[in-house]
């Protein structure tokens, strides 16, 4: 999966992983908060956090695994933090990445189009909640009330991971620190070109 | 014998754990998850050095979210057979209903008790070297990873430099918890800036000490001995005995 | 003399990035020898970095860089190593001290060296021992990295380039985050395990006066990055600026008084006063770790003090990296974010400080003194007329400081009070009107700069060097 990977796109995305695993711990430990008083519910809305940095990775390094790998480092970092769900979470994070890999690997890797991340956040939303329906046991609960479910994720997925990956990698891209990237070639390409 | 978690080879362990957890997924009754966690428990009190304290403190976000697991299990849950045992308004609670309540909130407890040993006792540069070792997972992945938990260090230094820096600016200076988390927004692109640099750095400081993923010899060989299948046989006992629960409760 | 060999050969070199129109490097012809100590000036993005990255193969592939010419290592065209392989001879140390190690403890960073060359295990221990005795690092074998000093890893970093056994070293600005005297610790170091090596060393640097005699040979190259000198090495002094003329008035704008600061029972600042007046530049100098940063902060508002009373004006604070402050995303929102200041104040300050081709330009974009000048200005117009600077001469090349000399003389002639933290006494000497030394969390002075700059015994006490007068630095002041 990483041939064709140059060590620093690795090493950046592995950060990428190491600062949005402490982001996702901060916002697991509000969510369980929460959860506690609201019950699943509450994660739903906010569930597309815990998708972003699949998307900003993708669509700065533009290759095949960027989606997937931070995503599970990210999920590897929390476990590593000491205090977090633990393995479980490496395989969720797994899951997710999958998700959203899945909808560039449908485009092979050619477009990164607003259009295409929220794609791409729905479908982490998707991997995640069947895993979920798996794992928490959620076929136990009223089907209406999965159903809800399901909606609040996928839609958490498209806009906060998919319209906020890109505000932030837009963002990213602004302060000029991005040179060298694919996302700079593809706005920029080859000066003389 | 107190060493003995700490000890165990990550990729083994990491191994019996995902499995555990793979397994209990299957299970809707309120003995497994419970029995589990008493036997995750017993295992973690005899064979490791813990810092119990520290344990209950991690604990504890999981055990609020076990409860919420609990009452909207109740109060959303199909409602399911068997007799009602009581009603509170236009909820009527049945046994079944009752049953799984328990079950699930516990499975979060279960969960969370094998995920704190496998953290409690591992080492994360030996789970990284081990998973190099033993499962061939790409070195230019695993020194990549080792880098950047290098950084953490780093990272924290420069978020409360940020954090101070933007003080002056006038961020964060009402202490309204809401005004607080929209000035941490703005640390957000400093900080990924900072990694992109870093990143950059790191990766030729790297490259430049002949580093290039190919194979490698380890100076800290992690092996596979008798005592990893005796204690993976143990997590499977544990889980064996949990799951007999279905004959018998 | 003996004929020696050449080890690194380029001819007829021009290298171009991908995104830039012009080459960063052009039509370079040159051979570095065996032991030759080497050093690559020019003014800063002349491309002089660019060079070493070629010399040790880490680009063209990292950069896609567009390249002509040839590359020869070791008599062999650079294109026919495998990735890897030139490393093993060409090894590296690099600028920044924090982003060049992957293992926590010396010892694990040093065996992945030894890993990467695929030395067997068996024979790691025996490497590893003589290298660290090699070095004088024994006692750190298990050390965690990231608990020493920036002195110390440097030192690391070049223990585990070492222990490859290479046959050149390549040193990419080494000092700059180094305070002048650890600095000199270093160079000091290194030319004696040259010695013992007979490694070549080719050294990227702008702070020469640091490295008095090390080198035997500089290579200069000019702005467009063509070679415009190559000659003997002659050791300087540091390039000094004139004495400013003071603009003190009477009028005191800010004064803190008794201020003590202590965390988790440890006292950072103890009973410190100080007075800044109008038009005042005042030097805060000392060791690192004395609590010089942390009094900015303290004066400026960021940290609380336990005790003591702060009057006047607000102050504003500039970090050593100054894009920390930032929050816009053009020069021109920075200046205006806080403050509200008016059309004209805000016009005033963009001309003042030279910002209006910039006005546009994302902040973090800019170069790094345009940074500085970015964050003065956000301070300015915020209304905050006493202005610290904190560690602003670190890193910095001759045209750069000579820009913040102007800048601070300019912003004094105002009548703003200025505090500048800094360890390089040279600069010190030329801008201070009053010094205060600071050790432990105590502060000293007021100090007449002419009386203490002649106190060798009070300096050293202070870990400070004397200021060695070179030639007036006459470029920036043509």
């Amino acid at each position: 999966m990483l041939k064709g990977w140059k060590l620093k796109e690795i090493v950046l995305m592995s950060l990428f992983g190491v600062v949005f695993g402490i982001v996702y711990l901060l916002f697991l430990h509000i969510g369980n908060l929460w959860a506690g008083v609201i019950g699943p519910l509450a994660y739903e809305w906010m569930f597309g956090i815990w998708f972003i940095v699949s998307i900003i990775s993708m669509y700065i390094i533009r290759k095949p695994g960027a989606a997937l790998l931070p995503e599970t480092l990210a999920a590897a970092i929390e476990v590593m933090l000491g205090n977090a769900v633990g393995p479980r979470l490496i395989l969720s994070g797994i899951i997710q990445g999958l998700g959203a890999e899945a909808a560039f690997a449908l485009t092979r890797y050619r477009h990164f189009q607003l259009g295409i991340l929220m794609t791409a956040g729905a479908g982490a939303g998707v991997f995640s909640f069947i895993y979920g329906y798996f794992l928490s046991g959620y076929a136990a609960l009223d089907p209406s009330f999965v159903a809800l479910m399901f909606t609040l994720r996928v839609l958490s997925g498209a806009i906060i991971a998919g319209v906020g990956g890109k505000y932030i990698a837009d963002s990213l891209l602004a302060t000029g620190s991005l040179r060298g990237y694919a996302i700079a070639k593809a706005e920029k390409g080859d000066a003389r070109a | 014998m107190r060493r003995l978690l700490h000890e165990m080879n990550p990729s083994m362990k990491f191994l019996a754990v995902t499995g555990c957890i793979l397994a209990l997924a299957f299970f809707f009754n309120p003995w497994t998850p419970l029995l589990f966690f008493s036997g995750v428990v017993l295992l973690q009190v005899l064979f490791s050095q813990t810092n119990w304290k520290l344990w209950s403190l991690a604990m504890l976000p999981f055990l609020i979210g076990a409860f919420g697991y609990f009452w909207t299990t109740l109060v959303f849950g199909q409602p399911g057979e068997g007799p009602v045992l009581w009603t509170i308004g236009t909820i009527s609670i049945t046994a079944q209903q009752w049953e799984l309540a328990w079950s699930l909130s516990l499975r979060v407890l279960a969960f969370s008790s094998i995920s704190l040993l496998f953290a409690f006792t591992t080492k994360p540069v030996h789970f990284i070297q081990s998973l190099m070792q033993q499962w061939k997972l790409s070195p230019k992945l695993a020194f990549s990873v080792l880098i950047s938990y290098q950084f953490l260090p780093v990272f924290k230094t420069e978020f409360e430099q940020l954090q101070q820096a933007h003080r002056i600016r006038g961020t964060g200076a009402g202490s309204s918890p809401l005004k607080r988390l929209t000035a941490l927004r703005r640390l957000l692109i400093p900080m990924l800036a900072g990694a992109v640099r870093k990143a950059e750095r790191a990766a030729f400081a790297m490259e430049a000490r002949a580093f290039t993923g190919e194979a490698r010899s380890h100076y800290a060989e992690i092996k596979i001995g008798p005592k990893d299948y005796v204690l993976f046989c143990l997590f499977s006992l544990v889980l064996t005995l949990s799951c007999s629960a279905i004959f018998w409760a | 003399m003996p004929v020696r060999n050449p080890i690194l050969q380029l001819d007829g070199f021009s290298f171009r990035f991908p995104e830039s129109v012009e080459p960063t490097l052009r039509d370079i012809s040159l051979a570095i020898h065996e032991k030759e100590r080497v050093v690559i000036t020019g003014p800063s993005g002349c491309g002089k970095s660019t060079l070493l990255y070629v010399l040790n193969r880490l680009y063209p592939h990292n950069c896609d860089g567009e390249v002509s010419g040839s590359v020869r290592l070791f008599g062999r065209s650079a294109q026919e190593y495998a990735p890897g392989e030139a490393n093993r001879k060409i090894a590296t140390v690099f600028q920044d001290p924090d982003s060049q190690f992957c293992m926590p403890t010396v010892e694990e960073e040093l065996a992945f060296t030894l890993e990467n060359l695929q030395v067997p295990r068996e024979e790691m221990p025996q490497r590893i021992d003589q290298i660290l005795h090699l070095t004088g690092l024994g006692s750190f074998r298990h050390g965690v990295i990231q608990t020493f000093s920036g002195g110390m890893k440097q030192r690391i970093a070049t223990a585990c380039a070492l222990i490859m056994e290479p046959e050149c070293l390549l040193l990419d600005e080494p000092l700059a985050h180094l305070d002048p005297l650890t600095a000199k610790e270093f160079v000091a170091w290194l030319s004696l395990l040259q010695q013992e090596t007979g490694l070549a060393v080719v050294a990227v640097e702008h702070k020469l006066e640091l490295w008095s005699s090390f080198f035997d040979r500089e290579i200069s190259l000019s702005e467009n990055g063509a070679i415009q000198q190559d000659q003997a090495f002659t050791e300087r002094g540091a390039p000094s600026l004139p004495k400013r003329v003071s603009a003190i008035r009477q009028e005191v704008l800010f004064e803190a008084v008794g201020i003590s600061v202590s965390k988790a029972s440890k006292a950072l600042l103890q009973n410190i006063s100080l007075p800044l007046r109008s038009g005042e530049v005042t030097v805060i100098a000392g060791p690192n770790g004395s609590g010089k940063s942390t009094l900015l902060k303290v004066l400026c508002g960021i940290l609380k003090a336990d005790k003591g009373t702060i009057s006047g004006m607000r102050a504003g604070f500039v970090p050593q990296s100054p894009e920390q402050l930032f929050l816009s995303k053009s020069v021109e929102e920075e200046l205006a974010y806080s403050g509200n200041p008016s059309p004209d104040t805000l016009h005033y300050l963009m001309k003042a400080l030279d910002l209006k081709t910039i006005a546009h330009a994302h902040p973090f974009s800019v170069s790094h003194g345009q940074k500085r000048r970015v964050a003065i200005g956000a301070m300015l117009a915020d209304g905050r007329q006493v202005l610290l600077l904190d560690e602003p001469t670190a890193g910095q090349d001759q045209q750069a400081l000579a820009e913040l000399y102007r800048q601070i003389e300019s912003r004094a002639q105002d009548g703003c009070a200025l505090a500048v933290v800094t360890h390089d006494m040279n600069f010190a000497s030329s801008i201070a009107d009053t010094v205060h030394l600071m050790k432990d969390g105590i502060l000293s002075g007021p100090h007449q700069p002419e009386e203490l700059f002649s106190n060798s015994a009070l300096l050293a006490e202070y870990r400070l060097h004397m200021p060695k007068k070179g030639d007036i630095y006459a470029p920036a002041f043509a």
